[in-house]
């Protein structure tokens, strides 16, 4: 742990990554006092400063209601934290478990397990969100919930792929002969080799979830007005290109920024702790 | 080649099965909507007589499972029911609009290929040097935005400051072309229209090129680890020490090895641009299935969403069909196996 | 006579993240023509990395740095530019792999990667004529069912069968010098033995001047007329194989000896590392003009 944090702060890049995700973390935890405009989270009007390009005042303009948009971006990472959080923190766990039981369990539960699996993972990722949002309610419970749906199977995939070389190996093997049971071959032996693989997938999958919720707000699916989200802030100044140009470049920056660190350091991770596939 | 063969079949009946998995999936996820699917189809004004005909013809007062049946045998038939944005079958509103998509789709493919690949190649054969270092940082930008960022930025760039492509459409509505394969890359050559080629080519590329983007990021990168990894192997050490030129090592020798395993995965990314092209042709209001598929979901017209999900989830398995058999014929242990396995 | 190679106080420093490390320490060796040179040690002592400097490989790495003359049949190898040097991998010098099938390409037929062999001599060499000269060289290493080796992969093969395909794919641009870095030491004790003595035989016939690295005394014993011990990037002790093997000079080299299994092959022998008498100075015995 501790010479996986120096490594990391060595090298210039995934320092860059530490950087950027502790920025956005930070804006999202102390936004009510970093924002210039707290207030203009939710529905604020203020025409006298509608739709400016970036001033003084208001570093990143304003957007078609007089709304500071730096202060609803800090905001609007408050809201992509929490559904990467969320998404990650119920899907792990449960792709996890199925993954263990069906590399562990073999024969038909494996099979079953599996291609329930493939049909998750045969609907491409953003189409399975946008139908479960198509017949669900757009509110940010629905989005993670539709996120969670589409994201376990990953982490089944991964972590059957792993415990099924695992199970060959020798200290399994040796655990059965001393006549271990399967329940704690599978969590006290087998499951801690696959942590380091599941630990960096977290972390890029932080940014990958950031992407994919702010692609359903984008579409109309997901955090509704007035709450401030990246997605539909894109969405909305698309249609006011390019002369309100402001409007889409700094919520996508924001966009690219903050995955882009998670992604850094998620890299890094994948280098030092030698978790490739 | 049998052993192929026996793959091919191995692989179709596992898709036919993933298939049925989908379709029964998505039903249930219709079928668990809240509300009640004949009334939203009839709006509000309808009466309860109304409703509770269009129950009936839509089986919905039988249990799941026969309504279920229903729907496989009518899907059977050729018959997704009709649509209630379009009052049109949802098989022809599919075939009407599934080839605008396919087409974006698959040119942005080829960019993601033409161009991830020999990224990732080069980073590899240069690893540790300054252009390793560039295309490993732009590759990772590039996977690091939803398409929708790189559309709009795209599209700023250039088609409003560089007005270098045009913003909207598929083709300059004064072409008139008749549409044979529905791909207009290729109607337009079969029409012998050079010009309409040209401005077709003009309109997908933007788009394409912003559905591509995190893809050719992707491939690059996987390119590159795979290869990196290669490059580590016995028997590129043993090319070297042959002294082999190091450009024909890069493209040949440890290239066609780290393929393979990128292959899949390629596939993969694929078929998220099938999901992605959703963004995309929403900001260049490129008319294909995508916009169709938001626009029946806004109206919850649940056969389309029926249909759309499943037209797309069966093209994902056709390509990762195809990827496999591309695998097996580069891969010469499938290939020459006995048991045709995975 | 001048020597088919010769290596003049070699020194090979590695640039790391922990500073610097030096590797060999003025590595001295020499081949004459036709003649067969072991170079002893156990993993780690530098033997390796000599055959790779020597083939120009190890020089192309950013954080090698190497220093030492080198002389191919004459020529000063530093003189050549890294084209120059390239051109003499896979033509003047070759090498040949501890495991025959994995220094193969898994994804290529022998027969396409001999061809690009033999391209390496005869650019251009069409591949119906390169089958042709391939299959003449395979009968050479007694596989007689060669148009079916041509057109196999590797991983179709027997260990025992890549590994004379990678001998005859060593000697078939007839190499005034050979590198064979522990050959066969992944294959069975018995087709090892096998292997070995059909490339002493075709060494032989051919003269081909040959540098042998292994760290088996046993197999060193049979196939080298001079034996030179490395220990730790240092030559402690060379001479005529009959001569280092009837009185071993040096510490190290009786410790190697005590460790070596009576029988060919056994694993890599490990002396007590650390024995302040392994960095005595160099022991030479004299004849054969060592």
């Amino acid at each position: 742990m501790r010479r996986t944090t120096v490594i990391l702060l060595r090298n210039p890049l995934s320092m860059l990554g530490v950087v950027l995700v502790a920025a956005v973390v930070i804006s999202a935890a102390l936004a009510d006092y970093i924002a210039p405009f707290p207030e203009h989270r939710g529905a604020v009007v203020d025409f006298v400063h509608f739709n400016q390009g970036p001033t003084a005042r208001n570093v990143m303009g304003t957007d078609l209601v007089g709304r500071d948009l730096f202060s609803r971006i800090l905001y609007a990472f408050r809201i992509s934290l929490l559904l990467g959080v969320v998404v990650l923190a119920i899907a792990t766990p449960i792709g996890t478990f199925v993954g263990l039981l069906a590399g562990y369990l073999g024969g038909r539960a494996e099979f079953a397990l599996m291609r329930l699996t493939d049909v998750f993972l045969s609907i491409p990722p953003l189409v399975l969100a946008i139908a479960m949002m198509g017949v669900l309610e757009p509110t940010l419970l629905n989005a993670m919930l539709a996120v969670t749906a589409m994201w376990w199977p990953w982490y089944a995939r991964l972590v059957y792929n792993i415990t099924r070389s695992e199970r060959e190996e020798g200290y399994v093997l040796a655990a059965e002969v001393i006549g271990a049971s399967t329940l704690h071959v599978t969590f006290r032996e087998i499951l801690p080799n696959c942590l380091p693989a599941i630990i960096t997938k977290m972390t890029l999958d932080m940014g990958f979830v950031i992407i994919i919720a702010s692609s359903l707000s984008f579409l109309g699916l997901g955090v509704q007005p007035p709450t401030p989200d990246l997605g539909s802030m894109v969405a909305e100044g698309a249609r006011y290109l390019p002369d309100s140009w402001w409007l889409t470049v700094f919520p996508g920056l924001a966009i690219l920024v903050a995955v882009f660190g998670f992604n850094l350091i998620g890299d890094a991770l994948r280098e030092i702790l030698g978790a490739d596939q | 080649m049998p052993a192929v063969l026996r793959l091919l079949a191995r692989r179709l009946g596992i898709s036919l099965i993933v298939l049925a998995g989908v379709s029964m999936l998505i039903f249930g996820i219709a079928r668990v909507i809240p509300g009640d699917p004949a009334r939203i189809a009839l709006g509000p004004n309808a009466t309860g007589e109304q409703v509770a005909g269009l129950r009936q013809a839509l089986h919905l007062d039988d249990p799941v499972a026969v309504q279920y049946g229903h729907f496989v045998a009518d899907l059977l038939r050729g018959d997704l029911g009709v649509s209630l944005y379009t009052n049109r079958p949802v098989t022809l509103d599919i075939a009407q609009f599934l080839p605008a998509t396919l087409e974006l789709v698959l040119f942005a493919g080829v960019l993601m290929v033409g161009i991830g690949l020999p990224l990732g190649m080069w980073s590899a054969s240069q690893r540790g040097r300054w252009p390793d270092h560039l295309i490993r940082v732009v590759s990772l930008l590039g996977v690091s935005a939803p398409s929708f960022v790189w559309a709009v930025m795209l599209m700023l760039m250039f088609a409003f400051f560089l007005p270098v492509f045009p913003i909207a459409g598929r083709i300059t509505d004064s072409f008139e072309i008749t549409r044979v394969t529905g791909f207009l890359l290729i109607d337009t050559l079969l029409a012998g229209n050079g010009a309409a080629f040209v401005d077709a080519l003009r309109h997908i590329f933007l788009p394409a090129f912003a559905l591509a983007v995190s893809g050719i990021g992707q491939a690059a990168r996987l390119t590159r680890a795979n290869m990196v990894e290669t490059y580590d192997r016995p028997y590129i050490e043993m090319a070297r020490a042959y002294g082999f030129p190091a450009g024909r090592i890069a493209a040949k020798y440890a290239f066609k090895p780290s393929l393979i395993p990128s292959l899949t995965i390629i596939g993969l990314d694929f078929a998220a641009m099938l999901g992605n092209a959703f963004l995309v042709e929403a900001v260049f209001a490129w008319p294909g299935l995508s916009r169709y598929g938001v626009a029946v979901i806004l109206r919850k017209d649940l056969n389309a969403i029926i249909g759309t999900v499943l037209i797309i989830s069966a093209t994902f398995l056709i390509v990762n069909l195809i990827v496999d058999l591309l695998i097996a014929f580069l891969n010469p242990r499938i290939r020459h196996s006995e048991r045709g396995a995975r | 006579m001048s020597a088919v190679l010769e290596i003049r106080d070699l020194h090979l420093r590695f640039r790391g993240h922990s500073g610097v490390s030096e590797v060999l320490h003025g590595v001295s060796l020499d081949i004459r023509a036709g003649e067969r040179v072991a170079l002893v040690g156990e993993s780690g002592s530098g033997k390796s990395v000599t055959a790779r400097i020597v083939l120009g490989l190890l020089q192309e790495l950013p954080y090698a740095e190497v220093s030492g003359g080198l002389f191919l049949e004459g020529a000063d190898l530093n003189r050549l530019s890294r084209r120059q040097w390239q051109g003499l991998r896979g033509t003047s010098i070759s090498m040949i792999f501890q495991d025959p099938t994995s220094s193969l390409n898994p994804v290529f037929t022998i027969g396409a990667q001999f061809a690009e062999v033999l391209r390496r001599r005869d650019p251009g060499l069409p591949r119906g004529a390169a089958d042709e000269r391939a299959g003449a060289l395979l009968r050479s290493v007694s596989i007689h069912d060669h148009a079916r080796v041509l057109d196999a992969y590797p991983f179709q093969l027997s260990g025992g069968m890549n590994q004379r395909v990678v001998i005859a794919m060593a000697l078939a641009n007839h190499p005034s010098l050979l590198i064979a870095d522990e050959p066969g030491t992944a294959l069975d004790v018995t087709v090892q033995a096998q292997t070995l003595k059909l490339m002493h035989d075709l060494v032989e016939r051919s003269g081909t001047a040959v540098l042998f690295i292994s760290h088996n005394l046993g197999v060193v014993r049979e196939f080298a007329d001079r034996v030179f011990v490395i220990y730790r990037g240092r030559i402690v002790e060379r001479g005529p194989t009959a001569a280092i093997f009837e009185a071993p000079g040096h510490a190290y080299t009786r410790a190697l000896m005590a460790a070596v299994p009576r029988i060919t092959g056994g694993g890599p022998p490990e002396p007590n590392d650390g024995e302040t008498a392994f960095l005595d100075p160099m022991v030479v015995h004299e004849g054969g003009g060592a």
